[in-house]
C-alpha cells in the first residue's frame, strides 16, 4: 500500500531526450493502479469461470472423491429429460415475460414522453419502485395474490364465475405467475431506457407530424418505434440473457422438492436445475456441465445480437 | 521495488486466505469451541445452561439457518473452508455425510462406545458409517402422532376423546374411511394433504424401506411395503378428503388458521409450528395415535468435523448435554423429544401436558410411538427417492396427474435422478 499512497512525482524536468528510458517504476505504475480490479476479477470471476469447464469433466463430490470422466456429464445431460424440460421452461417464461414487458415499456415511454404530461417527474420516478423492491418481497406478495384458495386474484375470478386456478401446480399457471413477477420487476427499468433515448428525438419531429395530421398512433408507429430501434434490440438482448438466468422467482414460488419448482418440475429453470444438481445433490460436475451449456446459449444469443445490430447499422 | 511490494503482499494475502486452517493442535485447550446449529430451535437455551455450569468454557454458537442451509454451509466448509468444532445435522441430510466418513472425527476415538447404549438403537445406527465409524450422536427424535381439531370432529358427529379417536383408525384404511365420513358430513377436507400426512408416515412404518437392510442396495421399485404405502397415498389423494395444501407452504398455514382441514400428521417438533401458526386455535386441538401405531419423522445429530480445532471441548459438550439426563432437561426447555429411552418413564416426561392441545400428555404419546419401531437402512439417495414419490402423489392430488401411471412415473423419475 505504501506505493499506492506515494504520489507519483510529476516529471518536473522536461521529458528526457528521445531514446532515454524512463524509470522502471514510472512505466509500471499505471499497471499497479489498475491491478486491484484485475486481481479481484481473476480471483472471483475468471478463475471460477475457467474452473467450471474443468469441473464439468469430473464426477465431482465436494466432500468426497473427484473422478475424471471426460464428456460423460455432457452425454448424460443431453439425454436427461429434466435438462430439456428446464430449457423449455426457461424459454417459455422468457417469452411470457419479455414480450409483454417490452410492449408495456414502449407504450409507457411514449406516454411519459408526451410534452403535455403533468407531474412527469413523479410518474417517471415511480416506474422504478418495483425495480428497487427486493425480489423475495415481491415473490411473497405475488404468491399470496395468486394463491388457489386464499388469493385475491382467484377471489375476483370467482366473482365472475371462474373456477379457482392453481397458479403453482399447473405448468401454464406457474409460468404466468413467474412471468408476471419478472415483468413487474423490469418494466420500469426498460421504460426509462426507452424514455431516455426518446428524449434525444427532436420535439420538432412530433410537432411536424401533428401539423401534417398524424394521430397519436401514427406518431407512435412512425416516429417512436423507428427511433427506438437500436434501443429495442439492446433491451431484447439484455432481457434474453437475463431471462436465461431467471433463478430467484422460481426458487421462491416452487413447492414440493425445494429446488425443483413444483412436483413435476413444471417451472424449474436452467439455473435452478444447475443449483439443484450442484448444491442439492452435490453433483458439482454435472451442475458445471449445465453451467457450460448455459454459457454456450448466452454466447449464441450475443452472436445473433451482433449480427442484427451490424445489419441495422448497414441499413442506415 | 517499491511498486512490486503491494502486489507481492496481495498475493501472499490471497494465498494465506485460501489455505485451509491448519488442523487441530492436539485437541485444543478444551475451553472453547465453535458450534453451528439451526435457527428457530432455541439451541441458545441449552448452550446458556451449559455455560452456567462451566463458566470457564466459551461456546461460540452460530445459528446458520434452516437445517438444509446448515448442511449446505457445512458442505462448503468441509470442501475447503473454516469448519466449526461442533455441528448439528438433521437426519434427512445425514446419509450424504455418512457416505464420506473421512470428513468427520470417528467419535469412537473419543469414547462413543461407552455411551452408545443410552440411545435408541435404530437412531444411533443411522450415523454409523460403512466400516463402523461413529459420526454423530443423536440429539432428539420426532416421534409421530395425528393431531386433530376437537371442535370440527364434534361438529361432524365424530368422537372427540383422544382414546376414542385413536380407536377410529388402527390402520390407514380406517383413517381414510373416517375421512370420507367426515367429508360427507361437513363437506370440508379431513386432512391437509395425502403426500405428507399419509404416504410419508406409512412409508416410515415398514421393516425395510428404499434400500435392502442387509445388502444396502436400492429396492424401492420392488419392495411391496413401499408400494403399499404409495397406494395408500394415492387412495387418500383420490378420495376427496384432502385440502390439497402442501405442508409448510403459506396456504397450508392459512388453511390451518381457518380450519380448512381437521387432521394433520405431526411429529413432536411440529407442535411448536402449529402453536405459532394458528395461535387462535388454542385448546381446539388434541393428539391421537398415528394409524399403524408407531412412526418417526425427524431428529438430528451432533458431529465433529475432522479439521475441528477443539474436538475435545466439543465432545465434552456432547457427553454432558446429550446424556439421558441432559436430553430430558432439553425436553423440559424446548420440547424436543429425547433419543434416550431410559428417560421415557421419567416423571418429568410423563407428566408433561400441553394446554394448547387440550392437555394432551405429549411426552408419553410421542415416546409410545417410538418403542415399536423397527430399524431400516437409510441410504445415500433415500431423500431423493422419497421426494420423487411425494411429488408423484402431490401431482395426482393437486395437478390432475393420472393415478394409474403415478407409480411408474415416480420410478422413472427416480431412475433419472439417481442414475440407477
Amino acid at each position: 500500500m505504501v506505493a499506492a499512497l506515494t504520489p507519483v512525482r510529476p516529471a518536473t524536468p522536461p521529458p528526457p531526450a528521445f531514446g532515454k528510458t524512463r524509470g522502471l517504476g514510472e512505466r509500471l505504475s499505471p499497471y499497479a493502479y489498475i491491478a486491484p480490479f484485475f486481481v479481484i476479477f481473476a480471483a472471483f470471476g475468471l478463475f471460477p469461470f475457467a474452473f467450471t469447464f474443468y469441473v464439468a469433466l469430473f464426477d465431482w463430490n465436494p466432500i468426497g472423491d473427484q473422478e475424471f470422466i471426460g464428456t460423460d456429464n455432457f452425454v448424460r445431460m443431453l439425454g436427461d429429460p429434466r435438462f430439456w424440460n428446464a430449457t423449455r421452461n426457461t424459454v417459455s417464461i422468457w417469452a411470457l415475460s419479455t414480450i409483454p414487458q417490452l410492449l408495456i415499456a414502449l407504450l409507457l415511454a411514449h406516454v411519459l414522453n408526451n410534452a403535455r404530461l403533468r407531474f412527469a417527474l413523479f410518474f417517471r420516478m415511480s416506474m422504478l419502485v418495483p425495480y428497487v423492491t427486493s425480489v423475495a418481497a415481491t415473490a411473497i406478495v405475488f404468491v399470496q395474490l395468486f394463491d388457489r384458495d386464499f388469493g385475491l386474484l382467484n377471489w375476483l375470478l370467482g366473482l365472475v364465475g371462474v373456477a379457482p386456478i392453481d397458479f403453482v401446480q399447473t405448468t401454464w399457471g406457474s409460468h404466468l405467475l413467474i412471468a408476471a413477477m419478472v415483468t413487474w420487476r423490469w418494466f420500469g427499468y426498460t421504460t426509462l431506457l426507452y424514455l431516455a433515448s426518446l428524449q434525444a428525438v427532436p420535439r420538432a419531429v412530433y410537432e411536424a407530424a401533428a401539423i401534417d395530421g398524424a394521430g397519436p398512433w401514427q406518431q407512435f408507429r412512425h416516429i417512436t418505434v423507428p427511433s427506438l430501434r437500436p434501443m429495442i434490440i439492446f433491451t431484447v438482448v439484455t432481457s434474453t440473457i437475463g431471462g436465461l438466468q431467471i433463478f430467484t422467482e422460481p426458487l421462491l414460488v416452487g413447492t414440493g422438492g425445494p429446488q425443483s419448482c413444483g412436483v413435476v418440475r413444471q417451472c424449474q429453470t436452467l439455473t435452478l436445475f444447475l443449483y439443484e444438481q450442484g448444491f442439492g445433490q452435490f453433483q458439482f460436475g454435472y451442475g458445471s456441465a449445465v453451467g457450460v451449456a448455459l454459457f454456450v446459449m448466452v454466447v449464441a444469443i450475443a452472436a445473433i445480437n451482433y449480427l442484427l445490430s451490424t445489419r441495422i447499422k448497414a441499413d442506415r | 521495488m517499491r511498486l512490486r511490494l503491494p502486489l507481492f503482499c496481495a498475493a501472499v494475502a490471497l494465498v494465506a486466505a485460501c489455505t485451509p486452517g491448519t488442523g487441530g493442535g492436539g485437541g485444543g485447550d478444551g475451553k472453547s469451541f465453535e458450534f453451528w446449529s439451526f435457527s428457530a430451535i432455541n439451541q441458545k437455551l441449552s448452550v446458556d445452561a451449559y455455560k452456567q455450569k462451566h463458566p470457564d468454557v466459551e461456546v461460540k454458537l452460530t445459528e446458520v439457518g434452516s437445517s438444509v442451509e446448515t448442511a449446505q454451509a457445512l458442505t462448503t466448509a468441509l470442501a475447503g473452508g473454516k469448519v466449526p468444532d461442533l455441528v448439528l445435522i438433521q437426519g434427512d441430510d445425514l446419509p450424504k455425510f455418512v457416505q464420506q466418513p473421512q470428513n468427520f472425527v470417528d467419535l469412537r476415538t473419543l469414547g462413543a462406545d461407552d455411551i452408545k447404549g443410552d440411545y435408541l438403537d435404530w437412531v444411533f445406527k443411522q450415523s454409523v458409517a460403512k466400516d463402523g465409524e461413529v459420526l454423530g450422536i443423536p440429539t432428539d427424535v420426532g416421534g409421530m402422532a395425528m393431531v386433530y381439531r376437537t371442535d370440527l370432529f364434534a361438529a361432524a358427529g365424530l368422537p372427540t376423546d383422544r382414546e376414542a379417536v385413536s380407536a377410529l383408525w388402527p390402520t390407514w384404511d380406517d383413517y381414510i374411511e373416517t375421512g370420507k365420513r367426515y367429508t360427507q358430513q361437513t363437506g370440508k377436507a379431513f386432512v391437509d394433504n395425502a403426500a405428507t400426512s399419509v404416504f410419508y408416515q406409512a412409508v416410515n412404518q415398514v421393516s425395510q424401506k428404499y434400500y435392502d437392510n442387509k445388502e444396502r442396495k436400492p429396492v424401492y421399485d420392488s419392495n411391496p411395503e413401499v408400494r403399499a404405502a404409495f397406494d395408500l397415498g394415492i387412495k387418500a389423494a383420490t378420495s376427496g378428503i384432502t385440502a390439497k395444501q402442501t405442508s409448510f407452504e403459506t396456504a397450508w398455514s392459512a388453511g390451518m388458521t381457518q380450519g380448512q382441514y381437521a387432521t394433520v400428521a405431526a411429529p413432536s417438533w411440529m407442535l411448536n409450528s402449529i402453536r405459532t401458526t394458528a395461535p387462535d386455535t388454542k385448546g381446539k386441538w388434541d393428539i391421537a395415535r398415528i394409524p399403524g401405531g408407531s412412526g418417526n419423522w425427524g431428529g438430528s445429530y451432533l458431529a465433529i468435523p475432522k479439521r475441528a480445532q477443539n474436538p475435545q471441548a466439543a465432545w465434552n459438550y456432547i457427553k454432558e448435554m446429550q446424556s439421558p439426563q441432559g436430553q430430558l432437561e432439553h425436553f423440559g426447555r424446548v420440547g424436543a423429544l429425547p433419543s434416550t429411552p431410559s428417560v421415557y418413564k421419567d416423571e418429568k416426561l410423563t407428566t408433561t401436558k400441553d394446554p394448547f392441545f387440550s392437555d394432551a400428555p405429549t411426552g408419553t404419546i410421542y415416546t409410545d410411538s417410538l418403542l415399536e419401531l423397527k430399524p431400516f437402512y437409510i441410504g445415500p439417495d433415500s431423500a431423493t427417492i422419497g421426494q420423487e414419490f411425494l411429488n408423484s402423489i402431490t401431482n395426482v392430488e393437486q395437478a390432475g396427474g393420472n393415478p394409474a401411471t403415478a407409480w411408474d412415473d415416480a420410478v422413472r423419475n427416480i431412475k433419472t435422478a439417481i442414475g440407477g
